[in-house]
């Protein structure tokens, strides 16, 4: 148990970090704007070191050569770079890099604690499933209105930079309604935002479906335990697929047999095809497995 | 192979943190604004693209429309500062007006109604319906109003106010002037060559930030002195001595 309890900060720490960082960058930035000298690095804004701001500026970079306004070019690049890291390993950005989820994650542990099993299943199954594509239709909007009108829509909605621009006058009203009620709801919800509303998460969750690196379960080495359903953090109908492919995952690994998988081998992420003995004797050395995709949530 | 925590740690160090190292040297990471705005398909600059941070010099100088006709139809101050004053300096200085039940601020996008009609450019906004009436004169009186035009914005004018009623006769708008009867007043803006044109010799700036004055002398004053690793609310205090 010490093992896993061990590995399992390996994601902490990488939260831990990026959450700090974009802390002293927004510091920072205010810092910036009241003319004093950044702290250990440098003042960019937010939106400079959000890889969304590559997306909704994707249709007029390559119609105009521009970027949307409050938009800079280290947005495009740091877009490919997640896109290119979600190719691989899934929405890594969303379950380890991404602050406003870690944020949702942290008080989330203390709704966890006050409504124990009762927490993360409060929506109805039906109305939870429909609401997870509520989230594609804010990408579309957000690509659509943003690429029409040239500005930056989403800031005027967007929890994120609510947060961490608290200070500032851009805040909307609106938006920090909204950070508010995510905020509230994530005592009730894990990751309510990154569930439901986030268009980033949306899109990288796409990725889920042909990610190079693939969550897969043995079938013949589970014991059926479910403890990989109990602890995923979107709520994955894990134990029942060979192969997660949910759009929703983010690759947290918290259900693999390094943290919550209690049996070795039994779930993991991998990139090539298992080659287990039992198998291997049962079947024909050129059969693979069969890949099954989960689309259900509990 | 199976895939555990520390090769997404790896990946991630690897991906992000080499990528954005690699982007950096390719200079393809970076986190300063694009100044220049849109274009447009005849290959103009668009006038929807203005923003608030622009100054009167870069929309003088993207839009050829000239900073003192800005100056003048806003009634902003004779000695603004163009390379200084940003489009969103306005809400600072005119009071927000009620117009059909709702507030109106004048800013940027009542300068993109005024630079569409100044350059005859299209433009339909969707937020300004009505202009200050010292502009609506100022296009009028400088034949840039076509006759249905003229008579829509006749119609829909409104009495500019300032939020400070000294505006136009203080000796003191550290947001928007820079040069005064006594000296120069420093702000975020204020570029090198500024500082020394108003009178500050190499000498004293050398003794003041304690590094030689750089050959680019087109930075902010701020900037340089951040770089350095000074506080700027310090040294400007020590220049204003």
């Amino acid at each position: 148990m010490a093992k896993k309890q061990k590995k399992d900060l390996i994601r902490l720490a990488v939260q831990i970090f990026f959450l700090a960082l974009i802390i002293l960058i927004s510091f920072n930035h205010f810092r910036s704007e009241q003319g004093l000298a950044p702290l250990l690095i440098g003042s960019p804004s937010l939106h400079a070191v959000c890889p969304f701001g590559g997306v909704v500026t994707i249709y007029t970079y390559f119609t105009e050569g521009a970027f949307i306004q409050k938009i800079h070019q280290s947005s495009i690049t740091l877009m490919w770079l997640v896109l290119g890291l979600t190719l691989l390993f899934g929405p890594v950005f969303c379950g380890w890099v991404c602050p406003f989820g870690t944020v949702e994650e942290f008080i989330g542990k203390i709704g966890r604690k006050i409504f124990k099993k009762k927490y993360n299943n409060f929506i109805p199954p039906k109305l939870d499933k429909l609401l997870r594509y509520l989230r594609y239709v804010i990408l579309i909007l957000v690509v659509v209105n943003t690429a029409i009108s040239g500005k930056l829509l989403f800031s005027n909605f967007d929890p994120y930079f609510a947060l961490f621009n608290i200070w500032s006058s851009e805040v909307t009203r609106l938006s920090l309604l909204i950070l508010g009620l995510v905020l509230v709801g994530s005592l009730f919800v894990e990751r309510p935002w990154c569930k439901y509303l986030c268009p980033l998460g949306a899109l990288l969750g796409i990725f889920n479906l042909f990610r190079i690196v693939k969550l897969k379960r043995n079938e013949k080495s589970c014991i059926n335990c479910k403890a990989c359903d109990r602890v995923c953090p979107m709520n994955i109908d894990i134990s029942t697929s060979k192969v997660i492919s949910d759009h929703q995952c983010i690759s947290c690994l918290l259900c693999t047999d390094e943290i919550a998988c209690p049996v070795s081998n039994s779930l993991n992420f991998s990139v090539l095809e298992r080659k287990n003995p039992k198998e291997d004797s049962e079947k024909d050395s050129g059969d693979k497995i069969e890949e099954t995709v989960s689309g259900g949530v509990k | 192979m199976k895939i555990k925590s520390i090769h997404i740690l790896l990946a991630i160090i690897i991906i992000i943190g080499g990528g954005i190292l690699l982007a950096s040297e390719l200079d393809l990471y970076n986190t300063d604004r694009v100044k220049s705005p849109r274009k447009t398909a005849e290959g103009l600059y668009d006038v929807t693209d203005i923003r608030g941070s622009h100054t009167l010099e870069e929309i003088e100088k993207y839009y050829q429309l000239p900073a003192s006709s800005a100056i003048e139809a806003f009634g902003l101050r004779p000695d603004t500062n163009p390379t200084l004053f940003q489009l969103k300096d306005m809400k600072e200085i005119f009071k927000p007006v009620e117009l059909e039940g709702e507030e109106y601020i004048v800013e940027t996008d009542t300068v993109k109604v005024f630079a569409s009609l100044y350059l005859k450019i299209p433009y339909v906004s969707d937020e300004t319906f009505y202009l200050p009436e010292k502009t609506v004169n100022y296009l009028i009186e400088n034949d840039k109003l076509t006759g249905e035009e003229k008579e829509y914005w006749q119609g829909h004018t409104f009495k500019l106010e300032y939020l400070d009623s000294k505006y136009l006769t203080a000796s003191e708008f550290s947001k928007i002037v820079v040069e005064e009867a006594e000296g120069l007043m420093v702000t975020g803006r204020t570029t090198i060559q500024e500082l020394l044109d108003s009178g500050i010799t190499e000498e004293k700036f050398e003794e003041v930030i304690g590094f030689k004055v750089p050959d680019n002398k087109s930075a902010s004053v701020r900037d340089f002195i951040i770089d350095k690793g000074l506080e700027f609310g310090e040294v400007k205090d020590k220049f204003a001595e």
